[in-house]
């Protein structure tokens, strides 16, 4: 290729790419910046109209003496950790044993993605009425069993994980389908000639089925991770934060701060705050993946 | 009607909004009603909503006007009310005002006065006003009765003393007049897990469970949130000692007559547990009263009734404002105010109200609620503790910081009923932190001595 047609290449890139890019601005960057300026303002209303009054970086500070806050990251983190990694082991195995069949695969496929179907307000009702302390099915399960009855989602100790143990039935199903996408494209020659020289089922799991299947582990993680960071529907429709703050989670605080308690101005800083643990949180997955030779 | 959840037609006042531009009209209860321009009424799905709806059936039977209700959520009412009035155009004709949030539509100068519609509409004198919730004065920012008339009430919930009567008579018990008798009375019946003394709703809520639940035992305790509210005093007493054992009352019913997981039980549970004759009481909005009788919802129809809520030995019984307000914006049309004021000219009529009460809704109109006559019917046995219950109401608060606080009441209130803090830490944590809200916000405010 001449350079005058590489320019000319380059050119027609640049003139290809400018609507998606500015788009792409108006779309995501300029809400940012909104938002970035709200962050910096106290906004109140009188005569029917806003009124800013500039903050500085007071909203910025007062996120490290919020209490709240500061349990909904913690309380996102150990759902986002726990959550996930559960879905992540539970959808391989899912995913290797129906890669392993051949006949049904498809019947499988199809029960196992149910959950993720389900729109995630029946989700919440289906849930809260199994977890119910006086008529759900789980303390009626206990009960053949002889057991006390629990209160899922009213005590400290049970509520959080049992809105991961909702969020694993819901999720599991989304690592399934993209781990079996991995299975599926996997090279059989690698495995034969690892059945070939003797390698057992879980040597062929352990030195090659899991460094193969590490580069798709990685996205999947990384997908399910900062969707679970997100996460706001369950808590919402389970257990609105409590009891106490037990479940309180960043996206359900930034919502009441935003939307009960109309405080748009910290609100707006706690978003930026949180965009910004978000994206720091994806770099260092991707760069420590990196490093691990997994290259999504 | 139209029942819209999801969206409004934007034009359905303006195709209509040229044609009656012109009429004169003088909205007048019992006159006839004029024809309006279809318009919009922006309501939450409360258990009294269905009352509400079949009123606003009659409505257009009986006028011809065309109603749109767009049915939200109590959350997403107070969302979308808010997105509508700082829109340039609002959405919605006739706003449903929740007693806790309507502070923040009157502030925020997003109202018209009634009057500036039409100067000649009077609210009836039979109307209840509600702790003079109606009316606002904006140079005093207080309900002063001399103020302008900017809402009109549309449903005036606030909690009773529901109780199992067939139980009281089984067991020869007198209904409580103090807290002292309730809780006597509740262990006497309390029989776990085959039934609770009383269910309390001290779920963290979203908005208001716990804080509601427990305010008429502060307010009966002679405890306060603020010094003086009227008086522009807003030291912040929440952790006073009254208030103190008000928390330690309410917490003490829990333990020794109440749900095992008192902290986890959001107004929803507590009406699941009346219906199934699970509770022997429970203070419950009116607007549940319905479900009680209801044969399709209830294991109980016609073994419950009601009282007013309970005193102290020092306190008056103090049920608080729940109640709903119907108020105009200022930035829809006037075709479309005209018509929300129409129908609310309507609305508050002798024989609109005796409908909303055949629908299944508490009146709020005092010569309806205080009919002997329809005392005598067995449905409505809820009205004489009802009418006694309107001469004590109060408000939980005036200002429009009162969403703020009231996350924050929720989050320390429930944490205090599960055990997590103490009375006294909950109490001077809420102290604290309401004492912020207000000194940020600019108004006289101060602390008392911690617990």
């Amino acid at each position: 290729m001449t350079a005058a047609a590489t320019m000319h290449d380059g050119r027609w890139r640049v003139i290809a790419l400018t609507p998606v890019t500015a788009i792409f601005l108006a779309m995501s960057v300029l809400p940012v910046l909104n938002l970035m300026a709200m962050s910096v303002h106290d906004i109140g209303w009188s005569g029917g109209r806003s009124v800013w009054t500039s903050a500085g970086a007071v909203h910025y500070q007062r996120l490290a003496e919020d209490t709240l806050l500061h349990a909904g990251i913690w309380n996102t983190l150990v759902f986002s950790v726990v959550a996930v990694a559960i879905q992540i082991v539970l959808g391989f195995f899912l995913a290797w044993a129906v890669s392993r069949i051949d006949r049904g695969r498809v019947l499988y496929r199809t029960i196992f993605i149910l959950p993720i179907l389900v729109p995630g307000i029946l989700i919440g009702a289906i849930w809260k009425l199994m977890l119910n302390f006086d008529f759900g099915l789980a303390n009626a399960i206990l009960e053949v069993f002889g057991a006390e009855p629990r209160d899922w989602l009213g005590t400290r100790a049970l509520a959080l994980p049992s809105v991961i143990l909702v969020d694993i039935w819901h999720w599991t199903p989304f690592c399934f389908l993209l781990l079996l996408a991995g299975f599926e494209s996997m090279p059989q020659d690698v495995l034969e000639a690892a059945r070939v020289d003797g390698a057992g089922i879980w040597g062929e799991l352990r030195h090659v089925l899991v460094p193969m299947m590490m580069p798709v582990i990685v996205v999947t993680f990384l997908f399910r991770f900062v969707s679970s960071l997100k996460v706001f529907d369950e808590i919402y429709l389970l257990t609105g934060g409590g009891p106490g703050s037990a479940t309180e989670v960043v996206s359900y605080t930034i919502y009441r701060t935003f939307f009960t308690q109309d405080r748009m101005g910290y609100g707006s800083a706690m978003s930026i705050a949180v965009l910004f643990g978000i994206t720091l949180a994806i770099a260092l997955t991707l760069g420590a993946s990196r490093r691990h030779g997994a290259r999504p | 009607m139209n029942i819209d959840t999801k969206r409004r037609d934007l034009l359905a006042g303006g195709a209509m909004a040229g044609a009656v531009a012109g009429m004169a009209w003088t909205p007048r209860a019992g006159a006839q009603t004029p024809k309006a321009a279809p318009f919009t009424i922006v309501i939450n799905n409360s258990p009294w909503f269905d009352g509400f709806r079949k009123t606003v059936e009659d409505y257009e039977k009986e006028t011809g006007n065309k109603v749109n209700l767009d049915v939200n959520p109590f959350g997403g009412s107070l969302e979308k009310q808010r997105a509508s009035v700082r829109a340039k155009d609002g959405m919605f004709d006739l706003l449903i005002m929740n007693g806790l949030y309507y502070q923040e539509m009157y502030h925020g100068g997003f109202l018209t006065p009634i009057n500036d519609i039409d100067p000649k509409f009077r609210l009836d004198p039979q109307m209840i006003a509600y702790d003079n919730t109606v009316f606002w004065d904006e140079a005093t920012k207080t309900h002063d009765p001399k103020g302008k008339l900017m809402s009109v009430p549309v449903n005036g919930n606030i909690p009773l003393l529901l109780y199992r009567a067939d139980l009281y008579e089984q067991n020869k018990l007198q209904v409580p007049k103090t807290w002292d008798e309730l809780l006597a009375n509740a262990k006497k019946l309390h029989n776990p897990p085959r039934m609770y003394g009383i269910v309390q709703r001290g779920a963290r809520g979203a908005p208001n469970d716990v804080s509601y639940d427990w305010w008429p035992y502060l307010y009966s305790f002679n405890g306060s949130l603020f010094r003086d509210e009227a008086k522009g005093d807003f030291t912040v007493t929440i952790n006073s000692k009254e208030a103190k054992a008000a928390l330690d009352f309410y917490i003490r019913m829990a333990k020794e007559a109440g749900h095992p997981q008192t902290g986890g039980l959001a107004q929803a549970q507590i009406i699941q547990n009346m219906v199934t004759g699970r509770a022997a009481h429970a203070l419950l909005v009116i607007a549940a009263w319905s479900q009680m009788d209801d044969p399709t919802k209830s294991a109980v129809v016609g073994k419950v009734n009601a009282a007013c809520v309970p005193g102290s030995a020092t306190g008056k019984p103090a049920p608080v404002l729940g109640h709903w307000l119907g108020g105009i914006p200022k930035n829809v049309p006037k075709p479309r105010q005209e018509a929300a004021l129409t129908f609310l000219a309507w609305f508050q009529s002798r024989n609109a109200q005796m409908n909303y009460l055949k629908a299944g809704s508490p009146p709020v109109r005092q010569d309806v609620l205080s009919d002997q006559e329809l005392w005598k019917d067995p449905k409505n046995r809820w009205m004489p503790a009802m009418a006694e219950s309107s001469q004590y109401v109060r408000l939980m608060w005036s200002v429009p910081e009162g969403a703020q606080i009231g996350d924050i009441l929720e989050l320390r209130l429930n944490q205090a009923v599960i055990g997590e803090l103490t009375s006294d830490k909950a109490l001077n944590m809420i102290a604290d932190e309401t004492h912020t809200i207000m000194q940020r916000a600019g108004y006289k405010t101060g602390r008392i001595a911690p617990l």
